[in-house]
């Protein structure tokens, strides 16, 4: 004889639900209040923690260059040079250290980031000059400006 | 003719010094470097290397854990070839952008490839009852620095 229903006697029942509760319990333990406790809350709390972390992991890298970026300011300034100049002039003089590295240098080398302030403004001198030039009139043009010899 | 508030422009005027006189200088300054690298006047070195899309600030004996995978064996030595930077105490030779191979030398070996710590990403819209929940294992290689080298090439 073939039975092909489950008699009525025969329950499918949950038997690991402790484990899958710690599951979730087990992330939320440092948190405060009833949330490290009570699985309702918990579950709650474990998932906002979980979506706010990949979020940050993010905004981690903003945050981190923003970092980098004030303190290369702040050194370069401690050499007179502002850091749009600093950067810009040694970009142009082909050195691609990327801010992360200035500024671990600014921290922990300051005789290197020195050199790299004292490249960085011979170079803007260097452009200044290019970019005055001889300071001669243009050909073919009379104009009544005094030269003090 | 009195000179007014526009006769000279309001920025300071900067003179750069004579290049004879300068490339004698610089000459005089690579010689004494040369002979300082030659005689190995120079304490511990450290460098900047580009390596795995990062730049790493690296000395002798120094552990380095990179997020991927590198097609090494576990014990086989590496040459490290773009260099950024080197410094001692009292030079630093800055490549543009980099340095030569004949100049500087990095060797590095593979430790250990492991994984990383289960990273969790969770996606949730709330009251549309989405959620999507992916555990992230990525790949990471453990090197050790073990020697940089300078030679003394300069010109």
């Amino acid at each position: 004889m073939v039975l092909l229903s489950a008699p009525r006697w025969l329950r499918s029942r949950l038997t690991d639900r402790f484990w899958r509760v710690q599951e979730v319990l087990k992330y939320a333990r440092h948190f405060r209040g009833r949330k490290n406790r009570c699985y309702k809350l918990a579950v709650r709390s474990v998932r906002r923690a979980f979506v706010k972390s990949t979020k940050a992991r993010r905004e981690k890298k903003r945050f981190l260059r923003a970092l980098w970026i004030t303190r290369i300011e702040a050194a370069s300034l401690e050499h007179g040079l502002k850091y749009p100049a600093f950067i810009s002039n040694l970009l142009k003089s082909q050195v691609e250290l990327n801010r992360k590295m200035i500024a671990d240098l600014a921290i922990y080398e300051p005789k290197t980031f020195k050199s790299l302030a004292a490249l960085a403004q011979r170079r803007r001198q260097e452009g200044f000059l290019a970019a005055l030039g001889d300071g001669k009139e243009p050909e073919g043009v009379f104009s009544r400006i005094v030269h003090h010899c | 003719v009195a000179k007014t508030s526009l006769t000279s422009p309001p920025w300071p005027e900067v003179q750069l010094p004579d290049p004879a006189e300068e490339a004698k200088y610089h000459a005089e300054v690579v010689q004494k470097v040369n002979k300082m690298i030659a005689t190995g006047q120079y304490g511990r070195l450290f460098a900047v290397v580009h390596f795995a899309s990062k730049q790493w600030k690296i000395t002798s004996e120094d552990l380095i854990m990179m997020d991927n995978v590198l097609e090494a064996e576990c014990g086989d030595r590496i040459r490290m070839e773009k260099v950024l930077l080197v410094g001692a105490d009292d030079f630093t030779l800055i490549g543009r952008p980099l340095l030569g191979k004949d100049l500087v030398r990095v060797e590095a070996t593979v430790i250990e490839k492991t994984e990383s710590w289960p990273k969790i990403n969770m996606r949730f819209r709330k009251r549309h009852n989405y959620q999507r929940k992916k555990i992230i294992v990525n790949p990471q290689t453990v090197l050790r620095i073990n020697t940089i080298d300078i030679f003394p090439c300069l010109s």
